[in-house]
């Protein structure tokens, strides 16, 4: 999950596991950003994120997690980790999940919906209005497709910050990609499937 | 129903979009996965899905990463927030910065300006005296506004500092510009006295100058009559005609021979008067001479090694020297601190006599003398075992300490660039020896040419304030050997402050301190030097572009697409 070309900082998260406040600094300069736009993508709004960024740093240097660190794996990959924990948490303990997604995961949608309505919808929506309606979704759907596809979080992973099955990790996605269509504005026969 | 147990259903002769979108996702199993691909293969239906849900993956991952929003500036000054908890050490050290600055006032200022106001020089305050009232500046008003100029710009360079995150980036040029046209105008008003400049310059005996006249030159004489000021640097000057203004010299030699109506201040080596000057003299020398002709209407002071009084001087005599060897007349006080005062038999002194140095006087019975002699033998105690000499080196750690914070928090690149060059560590030494003594020369070569005035004494000023610049980028390095290296400026100032510390203690050490002082000043000076002379090298390669908040390159999604099973 690195970048390519771009090696990790061994240096900076040794020093920083002895406490050293510099090496800190340089792993907050370096990774910020990205957990900020993380963030950004899976809570409301951006004072959220802003707020869940400085938690996480904070959180991490107060607490020294960085001992959990396995220096085997990949960094990036591990703060990604630790952010989606951290955010999904805001979201629980704010009660903005609902209680019907657990529900919903137990019905396992096998439609197979018009494949060229499907396209056309995908054609013709850019990436502003996927992001607006990104925006409009459930806090489960939208957490799970950032994990997902903005920080390319296993399945397992993504199991582990939702709290649910492996199995069930690909209704998640599934049902947040309904969803957005839905909010795109295209829903009815996509979502719901027709074509056989 | 189980969503494991649909992973391999069937939607009638089509793949449903749950297992088509594990095919994607590479979550099918092996033996699935082949199954799903022969399919694939067969049917144009789920074909165009799985392109569809391919694309979908994509788009979101483009819509996603797309956006590029900057770290709010809430978060870059985060860090900042968590070592709030340090910052009452700044506040005590301004505390006592700012104690020190009392102390000094009241401790030396204040005694000095009372008794400078017994000598004539008048004002309320010694800062009026010597800048604003301009007694020393006198005819040098145009260097007034300059200082205020630069008071305003530094002001305004503080204010660029608090608000640059937030003010334009046009805005903030427009200030830095509008400092500089100030600056620039100011030497216009010095030039607008008249000014001379050749090897052997001078007023020829008939000639009358009617303002103020600059004189630069090896030889400078003034044999006719100036009716403003005289300003004379040069190697010889004598002053022979008539100045109905002040004299104010820069010069090896200064022979005052003729009428000098307002007052004299000069630094010299040697200076010799023989003619009669109606005001003060304030002088620098390392000799100084009043002959029998010579009279000083008014009071004199001055700092110097050896005075030989045959003349007479009106008011006050205060003394910071060596030797005084009085034969003339004083109708003031006396106060002198020095080593050894002699008072002939011709000598007359029409108020007492204070003096503090390392021998008694030595006084000639015939001499006339209001009263004998107030004596006190200096005390020679050693400095570390007086209370106040621990007091004063907290408050000055504490001033340098400040000093450091407010350069380093200016220039942090520059702060930064420097320390790092002072680990060139010959380079540094080399470069400081240089500088150390080449531009203050530098700066007098600039001083005796016309256009050079200005730049000379600016030169000389940054100069002596880079002497002081100079043990902070050492305590820096120090700090940095201590606690680490770091190129962020909060824990930067946080290494000059200890490296500080351990710097002064250094320098307080009896005998060898002083010359660790002079190594560090080499050693700063030449750092610094570097990273001036290393900031106006062409780049010789383009750099990459980068801003404050870069983000790490994160990886867009690479597993979503393709249709091979996994």
């Amino acid at each position: 999950m690195s970048a390519p070309g771009k090696p990790e900082p061994t240096g900076a998260i040794s020093r920083a596991r002895t406490g050293d406040a510099d090496a800190w600094g340089e792993l907050y300069r370096e990774y910020a950003p990205a957990i900020f736009r993380f963030c950004r993508r899976a809570l409301p709004t951006r004072e959220d994120a802003e707020d869940a960024t400085m938690d996480i740093f904070a959180k991490l240097m107060r607490d020294n997690r960085l001992q959990q660190y396995d220096q085997s794996r990949s960094f990036t990959a591990w703060l990604y980790k630790v952010a989606a924990n951290h955010c999904w948490d805001t979201l629980r303990r704010r009660k903005t999940r609902q209680d019907k997604e657990t529900e919903d995961l137990e019905n396992v949608p096998l439609e197979h919906p018009d494949p060229n309505q499907l396209d056309r919808l995908i054609e013709q929506k850019t990436s502003e209005e996927v992001r607006r309606a990104l925006d409009k979704l459930g806090s489960r759907a939208r957490m799970a497709l950032v994990m997902r596809y903005y920080s390319d979080m296993s399945y397992d992973e993504i199991a582990d910050a939702l709290g649910v099955r492996r199995a069930f990790v690909g209704v998640v996605l599934l049902r947040a990609r309904h969803e957005l269509r839905q909010a795109l504005g295209q829903s009815g026969a996509l979502a719901a499937g027709g074509a056989t | 129903m189980r969503a494991d147990e649909n992973l391999s259903g069937d939607a009638g002769q089509h793949l449903d979009e749950m297992t088509c979108l594990l095919y994607i996702e590479r979550q099918l199993d092996r033996a699935r996965a082949q199954e799903v691909s022969a399919h694939t293969q067969e049917c144009a239906a789920c074909r165009t899905l799985l392109r569809a849900l391919e694309r979908e993956s994509r788009l979101l991952t483009r819509a996603m990463l797309e956006e590029e929003e900057a770290l709010p500036a809430r978060l870059a000054q985060f860090q900042e927030r968590a070592r709030r908890s340090m910052q009452w050490i700044w506040t005590v050290a301004f505390g006592l910065a700012a104690t020190g600055v009392y102390a000094l006032y009241t401790g030396y200022i204040e005694p000095w300006q009372t008794e400078l106001e017994k000598a004539g020089f008048g004002g309320s305050n010694l800062l009026s005296l010597l800048i604003f009232q301009g007694a020393f500046w006198k005819g040098w008003q145009p260097m007034i506004t300059l200082l205020e100029v630069l008071a305003l710009v530094t002001v305004a360079g503080f204010a660029l500092a608090f608000f640059r995150k937030r003010v334009r980036r046009g805005s903030a040029l427009a200030l830095v510009l509008t400092g500089f046209c100030a600056l620039l105008l100011q030497p216009a008003s010095v030039m607008a006295s008249e000014t001379r400049h050749a090897e052997s310059v001078g007023v020829a005996q008939d000639e009358v100058i009617k303002g103020d006249i600059f004189l630069f030159g090896n030889r400078v004489r003034v044999d006719g009559t100036v009716e403003g000021d005289v300003f004379l640097f040069g190697q010889n000057a004598n002053v022979n005609g008539h100045v109905k203004g002040d004299v104010i010299a820069f010069a090896q030699m200064l022979d005052v021979n003729g009428q000098v109506d307002g007052n004299v201040r000069a630094f010299t080596n040697t200076l010799t008067i023989r003619g009669t000057i109606a005001k003060n003299v304030l002088t620098f020398d390392e000799l100084m001479n009043v002959e029998s002709g010579g009279k000083i209407g008014g009071s004199l002071t001055l700092f110097v090694e050896n005075l030989n009084l045959e003349g007479t001087v009106g008011k006050e005599l205060f003394m910071f020297g060596k030797h005084l060897m009085l034969s003339g007349k004083v109708d003031g006080e006396i106060k002198m601190k020095g080593d050894l005062m002699t008072i002939e038999s011709s000598a007359q002194v029409g108020s007492p006599i204070h003096f503090e140095g390392n021998k008694e006087p030595e006084v000639s019975p015939q001499a006339k003398l209001a009263s004998p002699v107030d004596y006190h033998k200096s005390e020679h105690k050693p400095h570390y075992m007086e209370g106040h000499y621990y007091v004063w080196q907290v408050i000055w750690l504490a001033a340098f300490v400040l000093f450091g914070l407010v350069l380093f928090q200016l220039m942090p690149k520059f702060a930064a660039e420097a320390v790092a060059s002072a680990e060139r560590y010959g380079a540094s030494f080399g470069l400081g020896v240089l500088v150390f003594f080449g531009v203050p020369i530098a700066a007098v070569i600039a001083c005796v040419t016309v256009v050079g005035l200005f730049v000379g004494i600016s030169a000389f000023f940054i100069w002596y304030a880079a002497l002081y610049f100079a043990q902070l980028i050492v305590g820096a390095l120090v700090g940095q050997w201590l606690m680490g290296r770091t190129q962020e400026t909060w824990p930067l100032i946080g290494r000059m402050a200890v490296g500080i510390v351990i710097v002064r203690l250094a320098t307080v050490v009896p005998i060898i301190g002083g010359w660790v002082k002079f190594g560090v000043m080499l050693w700063g000076l030449g750092a610094i030097s570097l990273a001036l002379y290393n900031r106006f090298q062409p780049t010789l390669t383009a750099s990459a572009p980068s801003g404050p908040y870069m983000p790490p390159p994160l990886p867009p999604n690479t597993t979503v697409g393709g249709m091979q099973p996994a």
